[in-house]
């Protein structure tokens, strides 16, 4: 009996328990992508046929859309320029508090890295402010800065400087004390340690930072154009949802994800640029 | 504790770092305190401590803090125990069954990209201003932590384990119960530090929208009314709360995976 059950185990075994026939092996290797883009496919597929298999109530139709009139309104805001307008705002907003945030994260995370005295005083606040959502500053934020560009800036620097800062620090703490120590007895002062060892050793901890920021930042710029904005891609999503125009939501909600893996994007091609002196990455020849 | 020959240190070396901590955030409230005795003080767009032990203590007096934080915590509830429920079994079964990983993780990692707050307006339009609506944005945000490190914790299952599991007979609910949840719930824990953090912006989110009460629409209400020394009280009590959960999750994984402290 326990035979049987140990075979019907082994059949059950995931995949990659699993020898491989020679016959298998490009099924094997293309399975993963044609089953992550099949199922992207199918999503869209099923959204694009809902309207043509299920009968709906002229009220539901208001909130409706599919794919293609999603991918139609998309292209009309490239084609009749609308999108520019909007796009250059929060495109604004967006580099400018994240370019700040780079500015203030990594000099103050090096320094917090490499002085204990400075991190136990700035640890209760960076700990607080981290486990805070940055959304309840927004009011007060809008007060201090109006509704203009600025709240936008400070709101998305907030929200991008602790990854950067936190990031930065533990990159900095992960530095090769040896290393540290030669340079020291060479008479290094502490920027030139900083410099020399402390920092491209941290390099890695700083772009997985700078990747996160970037998410932050991008949903930093949509919440404040949410609540307290006068222009930009997140004032075009509300007014459209308040006036039913859900295909235009859904072509702002591309364009922002567009914008977050774009930089992302960014971000790894400045990393192995940044990182080919790094002998144990095997990529970089 | 038994004397272990080392010399004595007082309790503010061995505490240093608390010490230092705590002595810098009285600093902090002192110099936000004196400041005003130098600068002229404008209500209208600042507030000073000791006005906002003020407010917070009417606050606390009058009963609206505790009504607004219990309104704000049902969508809460709600939206975080759906994406327990959600995520944590989609993970497991993205990381077990290797062709439900490949279909849904490309899937799923374009929804995480994109800024889903974004589709708030959306939802709140679908669903309402109730706690439905809220309930399914804080959801939307919370469960993508819980997904993904499902998945990544089963990965990391020992197959030794589950090959064991299957010599001596073991079923695949035994394999479930005995091996994957027990390795998995660390990574859980972990997922959750995350997703309370979202969840949180998912409340705040969802009452600046649309709410006629709540501490988010506390926040947004005393904006408006310039009423600066309240508004600074309800700040500070959420950014205790999100402090107190996220450490609080954090402690709870050091106290009942000791193993993993340090990864």
């Amino acid at each position: 009996m326990s035979d049987t059950r140990v075979l019907d185990a082994e059949i059950a075994a995931a995949p990659g328990d699993v020898q491989l026939a020679p016959g298998q092996t490009l099924w094997r290797r293309t399975e993963p992508a044609l089953l992550g883009v099949g199922s992207i496919a199918a999503l869209l597929i099923a959204w694009e046929a809902l309207p043509h298999l299920v009968a709906m109530s002229a009220g539901t139709q208001l909130f409706f859309t599919t794919p293609s009139r999603i991918a139609v309104t998309l292209w009309g805001l490239f084609a009749s320029g609308a999108i520019w307008t909007p796009l250059g705002v929060s495109a604004s907003g967006f580099a400018l508090g994240l370019a700040l945030a780079v500015l203030v994260g990594l000099p103050l995370g090096v320094l917090v890295g490499r002085s204990p005295t400075l991190n136990a005083m700035l640890d209760p606040f960076i700990t607080a402010f981290n486990a805070t959502p940055r959304l309840v500053f927004l009011p007060l934020i809008m007060l201090w800065f109006g509704l203009g560009l600025w709240s936008k800036v400070v709101i998305v620097f907030i929200g991008a400087l602790f990854p950067i800062l936190i990031n930065t620090y533990e990159g900095v703490r992960n530095a090769d004390r040896v290393l540290v120590n030669v340079v020291r007895s060479f008479g290094a002062s502490e920027w030139d340690i900083a410099r020399l060892v402390v920092v491209p050793n941290a390099l890695p901890f700083i772009v997985a930072g700078l990747r996160l920021a970037i998410g932050r930042a991008v949903l930093g710029v949509v919440v404040a154009e949410f609540f307290g904005s006068e222009a930009g891609l997140g004032v075009m999503m509300v007014q459209a949802a308040g006036r039913y125009q859900v295909d235009t939501v859904f072509a702002g909600l591309i364009v922002f994800a567009a914008l977050s893996l774009a930089m992302t994007a960014l971000v790894w091609l400045l990393e192995d640029r940044l990182s080919g002196w790094r002998p144990q990455r095997p990529s970089n020849n | 504790m038994a004397d272990d020959g080392q010399p004595r240190r007082s309790f503010v070396e061995s505490h240093r770092t608390l010490v230092v901590g705590c002595g810098s955030v009285a600093l902090f409230f002192a110099a936000w305190q004196a400041l005003f005795l130098i600068v002229p003080f404008n209500p209208l767009f600042i507030s000073k401590p000791s006005l906002i032990a003020e407010g917070l203590w009417a606050l606390i007096a009058g009963g609206d803090l505790a009504h607004d934080l219990a309104v704000s915590a049902v969508p809460f509830a709600y939206g975080f125990a759906a994406a327990v429920a959600a995520g944590v079994p989609i993970g497991i079964i993205m990381g077990w069954r290797a062709r439900v990983g490949y279909a849904l993780d490309p899937l799923l990692t374009v929804f995480y990209a994109s800024p889903l707050v974004a589709l708030a307006p959306l939802v709140i339009v679908f669903f309402g201003v109730g706690v439905a609506g809220k309930a399914i944005i804080i959801f939307l945000l919370a469960v993508f932590p819980f997904i993904f490190n499902a998945h990544a914790g089963v990965r990391t299952v020992d197959p030794l384990l589950i090959n064991v599991v299957r010599s001596l007979g073991g079923s695949e609910k035994d394999l479930y119960l005995k091996v994957i949840v027990p390795s998995v719930l660390p990574y859980i824990v972990a997922g959750a530090r995350i997703a309370v953090g979202r969840a949180l912006i998912g409340v705040l989110v969802g009452e600046f929208f649309a709410a006629s009460e709540g501490i988010g629409y506390a926040i947004a209400r005393f904006g408006d009314l310039f009423a600066l020394d309240k508004m600074f009280a309800c700040i500070l009590v959420i950014m205790a709360i999100a402090v107190a959960l996220t450490e609080g999750v954090r402690w709870a994984e050091r106290a009942a995976f000791p193993w993993r402290i340090g990864q």
